[in-house]
């Protein structure tokens, strides 16, 4: 399972004198999906070049199934399928014309394969349109499709949900997480919507100024940690606020009309009744998983989010 | 077919699936109709000679000409010459041909610049339109090295050159036969020569006036790809090839004094300068020179394209 596809040691990047990529290493297992996030300016998207030789890197290597991106560059290349930023496709040319254009590109990929590829991502009626007038959200599919023409062993995908509807981001998780669970496919996602990642990923990395500032399985903080963030919306909300504090011992704090805090969900019955006891009216109780946004807000800030 | 095969197929496909390419053929098409259509109109050409009365119908030609010469000073010039041609006939006791699809051929030898505009744009655009889409990045992510794809995109503007120009040709030749007939398949005409008249093959000229006037455009074509490459900018470089192809020869002329003239890339483009008992532009130069130096130019074009095609980062925007 923990097979390594791809591996990333010291990886740097300088433009000029400004060094936008500090030295990245970590490495991505097979049939594993990998989030990527960060703000603006990170250097995602930086990053993802010079994972697919795009850019050239100024120190380190990155190895694709043991393949050197500098030195085997073909070779390790014909493992990744890729969309970098948006899917661009030629808009004068039909979905069925720009996927036969890549086709030709790699040797050994059949018109069965195409048509394949074609119904994986749900869009054998819009083959003989022009991409021209293909929306956002298929374009990504025929993104998509593109890079998986090959049967890549890594895939890929920055923003991948972008311009979807959520059925469409709903189809592509599915499809994604079932290539890396049956054909052992590694995904490299990249995204700024945090619970989007949440939900696809099994590992995250983030990124911040060039440098990976948090590597952490998504699963495992869910485990280990029982607390909740909490929102209730009651009135008034300053005696709501004492009562939490005189009675439970937890510190909340006002949002607007209703109150904010961490505890487990099991409380809540009791907090509730704490509320209804001493006339507090409870109106909206909602529960949220402690999640990933916090402690990327944590790492990150919240104003440098993009 | 074999993987770079493919490539070009490729590359062919883009251009040739595009509207654009097609309006270009089609401006082509209506200019050498226009052409034909004046030609045929005003232009007062023989279409035949007859076996026994080709001699009476030139001397009757001559007398026209004459008169018309004392009665419009400005004509001088070229009556002159037609009837010196005429004479050259009556002289040498050939039987000329009348016009037809060959000799209109040989005079669209002009359109030829059309063709390097075209193949200019065709050639500003394969590389600098890719980073315009942004589909340069799905193109540089196959298992394909960077200078193939270059020289795919490369050939492919040679072959869009060769298809144009065949289309000229042919195209030429059909409206020539439509309008003017086709007088036979090796036509031979007297031509005025730097060295006096001349008993020519049409289709010799047709070959030679074509074949140096390729220079230019194979030349302006590989600078169109490059700064097309170096600048990923496909309206520099139009703008430049273009200006350059048209104020080339003014450019000579204003550093002729200069030792260095003779170095400059449209001081040498113009191979014709060198046969025919033409004189060459500066005193010394020889073809072997231009060549040389045309040689080095069509390098330089070609490697400043790899080595930014290769060596660049490809880059947000």
């Amino acid at each position: 399972m923990s097979e390594t596809a791809m591996e990333l040691m010291d990886v740097k990047k300088r433009i000029g004198k400004k060094e936008i990529i500090k030295g990245l290493s970590f490495t991505i297992n097979k049939g594993e999906i990998f989030g990527l996030i960060g703000p603006n300016g990170a250097g995602k998207t930086t990053t993802i070049r010079m994972m697919v030789g795009l850019m050239q890197l100024s120190n380190g290597d990155v190895k694709i199934l043991g393949k050197s991106i500098k030195t085997n560059y073909k070779e390790a290349i014909r493992e990744v399928g890729a969309i970098v930023e948006n899917p661009e496709m030629y808009p004068f040319m039909t979905g069925a014309q720009n996927l036969a254009h890549y086709a030709r590109m790699i040797p050994g990929i059949s018109k069965k394969r195409v048509q394949e590829v074609v119904r994986i991502v749900g869009l054998e009626k819009a083959m003989k349109e022009k991409v021209g007038k293909y929306s956002l959200g298929m374009r990504q599919r025929l993104g998509i499709a593109q890079a998986l023409l090959h049967k890549p062993s890594i895939l890929i995908l920055d923003e991948p949900t972008n311009g979807l509807d959520p059925a469409g981001i709903r189809e592509i998780r599915m499809y994604i997480r079932r290539l890396a669970t049956e054909q052992n496919v590694a995904v490299i996602i990249s995204s700024h919507l945090l619970s989007e990642i949440e939900l696809m990923c099994d590992r995250i990395g983030i990124i911040k100024n060039g440098e990976l500032v948090a590597l952490q399985q998504v699963n495992e903080k869910a485990d280990q940690n029982n607390l909740n963030q909490i929102q209730m919306e009651v009135t008034p909300v300053e005696r709501a606020i004492e009562l939490l504090k005189a009675h439970h011992g937890i510190h909340a704090v006002q949002v607007e009309e209703s109150l904010s805090f961490q505890s487990e969900k099991e409380n809540i019955p009791s907090l509730v009744q704490t509320f209804v006891q001493n006339d507090v009216s409870v109106f909206q109780v909602e529960v949220t998983k402690s999640t990933l946004e916090d402690k990327f807000f944590d790492l990150i800030g919240e104003n440098t989010i993009g | 077919m074999g993987n770079f095969t493919k490539l070009i197929y490729n590359e062919l496909t883009k251009m040739y699936i595009r509207k654009s390419t097609w309006v270009m053929y089609i401006l082509l098409g209506v200019i050498i109709l226009g052409i034909g259509i004046i030609a045929n109109m005003y232009g007062e050409l023989e279409e035949s000679y007859e076996q026994d009365t080709w001699r009476e119908v030139l001397q009757k030609e001559n007398g026209q000409l004459t008169t018309e010469m004392e009665q419009e000073e400005f004509l001088q010039g070229i009556n002159t010459s037609l009837i010196e041609t005429n004479n050259y006939y009556l002289e040498n006791d050939i039987q000329p041909v009348g016009y037809g699809a060959w000799q209109f051929v040989m005079e669209n030898e002009i359109l030829l610049s059309l063709v390097s505009l075209l193949t200019i744009i065709v050639a500003a655009g394969i590389v600098a339109n890719e980073f315009r889409w942004g589909t340069i990045k799905l193109i540089l992510i196959r298992p394909i090295t960077r200078t193939k794809i270059l020289a795919s995109k490369y050939i492919a503007v040679l072959f869009f050159s060769l298809f144009t120009l065949l289309f000229v040709l042919l195209f030429s030749w059909i409206i020539g036969a439509i309008f003017f007939g086709v007088e036979s398949m090796n036509p031979s005409i007297v031509l005025e020569k730097n060295t006096g008249l001349e008993y020519v093959s049409v289709f010799g000229e047709i070959i030679s006036g074509y074949g140096y006037q390729l220079v230019t455009l194979v030349m302006m074509a590989t600078f169109a790809f490059m700064i097309s490459t170096v600048f990923r900018n496909s309206a520099l470089a139009i703008g430049t090839a273009i200006f350059l192809m048209m104020v080339g020869n003014q450019i000579v002329f204003f550093f002729i004094e200069r030792s260095w003239a003779k170095y400059i890339l449209f001081a040498n483009t113009d191979l014709n300068q060198y046969t025919n008992g033409n004189t060459p532009l500066i005193e010394g130069m020889t073809m072997g020179f231009s060549v040389t130096v045309l040689i080095v130019y069509y390098a330089v074009f070609l490697l400043l394209s790899w080595v930014f095609f290769t060596k660049r980062d490809v880059a947000g925007y």
